[in-house]
């Protein structure tokens, strides 16, 4: 039972480090995944009264990618059926122009007024939709998602250092008598913190397996899976084998450090 | 041939108190088994310490297997110390430990094959009479048991100078003889000097013993 409850004292915490490491990681992806299909979907209507170059207009501010005119007789299709050519032509010549504005990322609200009024500073612009309702809503929506995420994250990873800082005390004690006695005996550092290092890195690999484990899970949990795809994200193209290096190398990096702290805080007791 | 301990003017203090050791001139030979005993509160615990480098010199000279302590770096003194057998009064047996790996560490120490320090540990463990808690923890023996455990781990390999630091204190008479026996043992048949701290020497030693006696801070050699 000792046994147990020493290891699970490293792993645990380890695990929650690492776990909310490849949490935020991978949910960062998602919201960037699920931010750009925003994006795409999202578009600014400029109106003019006449022609307006598409260059001035997307010169108007950095968040533009391009600016693309909607084709007016389109629009007329529906309008003009039973009218006559001439008839339809006048139509189309007294309509004002439309632009398609495509962006760049999905824009804040404050952003997307300061492009509302540089788009209706250019000359000719007689209207900017920007379709407020719609787009307060998602961003309000992805805003809260990403808050959220990354504080569960943080309290996540701050509770797994505390626990880590408590363990390495617990160590500390634990540790003592033997590295007390080894000392005495004129053991090397090496052989005295041997069975330290050794219990370090087996703790710090079975987190790492178990993150890993449970990460390459989510996406046959049905419930994330039903989540991924209502929000249009592969959730399996999002796991990049990088960050399992990345766990693998966090992991032991914290766990040696830990043995490495209670080595060097050994004092011989005289 | 010098002296396995050689000490003159010896003085031993804590910090910021008064010098527990005030003058201890003293040698011990190979071969010597010596006896140092003295009150409660005398010193004699602490002179053993500063035989194993586990206590400061305060002032004269201390040389252990003909090392200077006084200026010994902690390599070298790791290294003196894998060659001194040292029984404490409170066993120092490391809990986690089996018994067998106990008296194994001054071995494993030492770099010896897992097999021959298996067998070494299988032969003193028969020597203290334990040879059934080979697989026990030390938690599980009693005091008397345990210090055998120590004095088999001190034996393990063959050192040149044992130091024990009332090795009998707490124990009863029949590991008491046992640990006795064992240590007059390797100092006849290994030739192995033997210091030991103590409040009474034992009725079965013969006159072929030293005995320094420790009063007021001063060592005074009377036999």
């Amino acid at each position: 039972m000792t046994f147990v409850r020493n290891h699970l004292g490293l792993i645990l915490p380890l695990f929650a480090i690492l776990f909310s490491l490849e949490y935020l990681m991978l949910f960062d992806r998602t919201l960037s995944r699920y931010e750009v299909r925003l994006k795409e979907q999202y578009s600014v209507v400029l109106v003019a009264q006449k022609d307006v170059k598409t260059k001035s207009i997307a010169n108007a501010s950095s968040l533009i990618e391009k600016v693309e005119p909607i084709d007016t007789g389109k629009a007329l299709g529906k309008l003009a059926r039973g009218m006559d050519r001439e008839r339809v032509e006048k139509l189309k010549a007294g309509m004002p122009a439309f632009y398609d504005v495509k962006l760049k990322r999905y824009p804040s609200g404050k952003e997307l007024e300061r492009l509302k009024s540089a788009l209706l500073r250019l000359k000719g612009v007689k209207r900017v939709l920007i379709f407020e309702k719609v787009h307060d809503r998602l961003y309000g929506m992805l805003f809260f998602m990403k808050s959220n995420f990354y504080i569960f994250g943080l309290l996540v990873g701050v509770i797994g250092f505390l626990l880590i800082v408590k363990q390495m005390q617990i160590w500390q004690y634990e540790h003592r008598q033997r590295l007390q006695i080894m000392a005495l005996f004129g053991a090397p550092l090496w052989l005295r913190s041997g069975v330290l290092f050794r219990m370090a890195v087996v703790d710090a690999l079975i987190a790492i397996v178990a993150v890993a484990g449970v990460i390459l899970y989510l996406p046959y949990n049905t419930e994330v899976a039903a989540l991924m795809r209502e929000m249009g994200v592969d959730l399996s193209a999002l796991m990049i084998p990088r960050d399992f290096g990345l766990i693998a190398l966090m992991g032991l990096g914290i766990a040696l450090f830990c043995a490495l702290w209670v080595v060097l805080r050994f004092r011989e007791e005289l | 041939m010098p002296s396995v301990i050689q000490a003159k003017e010896l003085k031993l203090a804590y910090p910021r108190h008064e010098p527990v050791i005030r003058n201890a001139t003293f040698k011990v030979e190979t071969k010597d088994f010596v006896f140092i005993t003295g009150a409660s509160g005398s010193g004699k615990s602490t002179l053993l310490k500063s035989m194993y480098g586990a206590m400061e010199i305060g002032g004269g000279e201390l040389v252990v297997g003909g090392m200077d302590m006084r200026s010994l770096s902690s390599a070298k003194l790791y290294k003196l110390r894998r060659h001194l057998g040292i029984i404490f009064q409170d066993y120092k047996l490391i809990t986690e430990w089996t018994v067998e790996k106990n008296i194994m560490l001054p071995l494993i120490i030492a770099g010896y094959p897992k097999d021959v320090c298996r067998a070494q540990a299988g032969k003193l463990l028969s020597h203290v009479k334990l040879t059934h808690k080979a697989d026990h923890y030390p938690l599980e023996l009693s005091g008397g048991e345990q210090q055998r455990v120590a004095m088999a781990r001190a034996l393990a390999h063959n050192p040149f100078l044992i130091l024990a630091d009332e090795p009998t204190g707490n124990l009863d008479d029949y590991s008491a003889r046992v640990i006795w026996e064992l240590l007059l043992r390797a100092n006849r048949e290994l030739e192995t000097t033997v210091l030991v701290v103590t409040h009474h020497i034992p009725d079965m030693y013969d006159a072929q013993y030293r005995h320094l006696i420790l009063e007021n801070g001063v060592l005074h050699d009377i036999r």
